[in-house]
């Protein structure tokens, strides 16, 4: 792709150092990633709290069934709606890395600020999930293949893939069983009894439930497994409606006359 | 090549370049102040005088202060919008390029107080929610974090969001000639989630409670917090025309030519 003349100069300038154009660049640059990062905080942050939340809120809802499902699938979407104006005009293939981070900003201070000092829950039983890994190997994919269906195959199953091994460590210790009351519970389920949601009854939990257990041990694999194979289909679909919602373009302004812009002052100009 | 005296005068007259960023961190540390104010009183008065709308306490902590935000909002918006609009340059035609740059860097660096005011409402704001309701089960539509989420940080983001629209199609010739969706998707998509609040307590009212954050009727928040993607739009449009405006405004060698 040749650059047209303009852009040549343009170019020419910005890599002067220490000149204006260069000063502009970079200080623009900076602007735009202030913009991007909260945008991104704020985005990511509720879209997550609003389908998956529950299970990223409390260690007692950290199941092998619907939290190792679901996660991965509503990580996906946005990073993949993003991908698509990084890398595609931007050559930057970082939206997965960039939306992790900023969602483990968001959820970070608002666990501190929110859970442990208003409502005075420890952070031991609200810390937030462990995402990144899984969408940084997706923007590996995506920066090797440069191509949307392998990054689809593999970037997109490898935010589920990565997503249970990621929080293994930290949530093994939760699993672990105690005896409370005559009964056989997880240390995640006695952290939850003893600090009560008043308005989330126990019996409204919605963890691991149904004929998933039948498989024994393999619970978190047979999630996960179907966990990538969503993930795929949503990293492919998403990632075009993030082309068309970059791509959208103008409409005519009705109300440009009132600035200076009338039909006969265009033509004039021409 | 030798220095002349024209040379001199001639560079005398272009003011150097500097980045406008003041009217920036100004809106930040006002929104810090704003959103630190709004915490401390929550910690200081929720759980005291704000667990129980009815009782005279509630009213006199919790109802006077969203009596003030629904009053103050809108002449807000209406002195901020009205302003943009009232004032507007109506011979954006005849713009010199350097002061339309100069313009454009100032309305870019707003939007990052537009995202900033955004992080309180859709992150901080918005999951402190569910720390509050499903800890204290929530009685009424006004509840010491609705208080603040609904009727304090969304209308905020939503004045930011109207006043940078109208500052960029009676400013920016880029957006006056057209209306660029991406940017009416950025704007228009975030403040649908004031009106899906209607949606959301007619739902609480009627229909179920809050035991859990996930539940479907939260839903309309998430495909209206989704518009935001329509951010890389915007920024890819914005980029594009800079690539186009900057060679008018310098040389070869990146030096301001006005």
């Amino acid at each position: 792709m040749s650059l047209e003349q303009h852009e040549a100069k343009l170019l020419s300038a910005i890599s002067t150092p220490g000149s204006d154009a260069a000063k502009i660049a970079r200080g623009l640059d900076w602007i735009v990633v202030g913009i991007l990062v909260f945008a991104i905080i704020a985005a990511y942050h509720i879209h997550m709290m609003l389908t998956v939340g529950d299970w990223d809120f409390w260690v007692d809802w950290k199941d092998r069934m619907n939290w190792v499902t679901l996660t991965p699938m509503l990580l996906v979407v946005i990073p993949a709606a993003l991908s698509y104006p990084f890398m595609e005009k931007f050559g930057l293939p970082i939206a997965g890395t960039l939306c992790a981070l900023c969602l483990m900003i968001g959820e970070w201070a608002s666990r501190y600020f929110s859970f442990h000092l208003w409502t005075y829950f420890p952070m031991s039983m609200v810390w937030p999930s462990i995402v990144i890994p899984g969408l940084m190997l997706m923007d590996m994919v995506y920066l090797l293949s440069r191509n949307l269906f392998v990054t689809s195959i593999f970037g997109g199953s490898a935010v589920a893939f990565a997503f249970a091994p990621a929080n293994w460590p930290i949530l093994a210790p939760y699993h672990v069983p105690v005896i409370h009351m005559d009964q056989v519970v997880s240390v995640a389920d006695l952290i939850g009894y003893t600090f009560t949601r008043t308005a989330t009854p126990e019996y409204l939990r919605m963890i691991e439930r149904g004929t998933l257990r039948t498989f024994g041990g393999e619970s978190t694999l047979i999630s996960t497994f179907f966990s990538a194979f969503v993930c795929m289909i949503l990293y492919f679909v998403w990632w075009k409606i993030g082309e068309w919602l970059t791509n959208m373009g103008s409409t005519p302004n009705v109300l440009k006359k009132y600035v200076g812009y009338s039909d006969d002052v265009e033509k004039e100009k021409q | 090549m030798a220095v002349t005296q024209d040379n001199i005068v001639k560079n005398q007259d272009i003011k150097p370049w500097k980045f406008n960023l003041k009217p920036m961190i100004i809106c930040m540390l006002i929104l810090v102040a704003l959103m630190g104010t709004a915490r401390w009183y929550q910690q200081w008065a929720a759980w005291d005088f704000g667990l129980d709308a009815t009782d005279p306490m509630f009213d006199v902590y919790w109802m006077k202060l969203f009596w003030a935000q629904i009053i103050i909002e809108p002449i807000l918006f209406v002195i901020f919008v009205g302003y943009m609009w009232l004032t507007r340059d109506k011979h954006l035609n005849d713009l010199a390029p350097r002061e339309e740059l100069n313009k454009l860097i100032l309305w870019i660096s707003m939007l990052v107080v537009y995202a900033f005011a955004f992080y309180f409402a859709g992150s901080l704001y918005a999951e402190q929610d569910a720390s509050w309701h499903q800890t204290v089960v929530r009685d009424t539509s006004f509840t010491p974090s609705h208080i603040f989420l609904f009727y304090g940080t969304m209308p905020i983001f939503i004045i930011i969001g109207f006043t940078l629209f109208f500052y960029a199609i009676t400013r920016l010739p880029f957006f006056a000639k057209e209306i660029s969706i991406p940017l009416v998707l950025v704007v228009c998509g975030p403040f649908m989630l004031l009106p899906t609040v209607g949606y959301n307590e007619w739902g609480h009212a009627f229909w179920l409670m809050e035991e859990y954050f996930t539940v479907p009727l939260h839903w309309g928040f998430v495909f209206f917090g989704w518009s935001i993607i329509a951010l890389g739009g915007v920024l890819v449009q914005v980029i594009k025309y800079i690539i186009d405006l900057m060679p008018k405004v310098i040389n070869e060698k990146g030096e301001l030519l006005s």
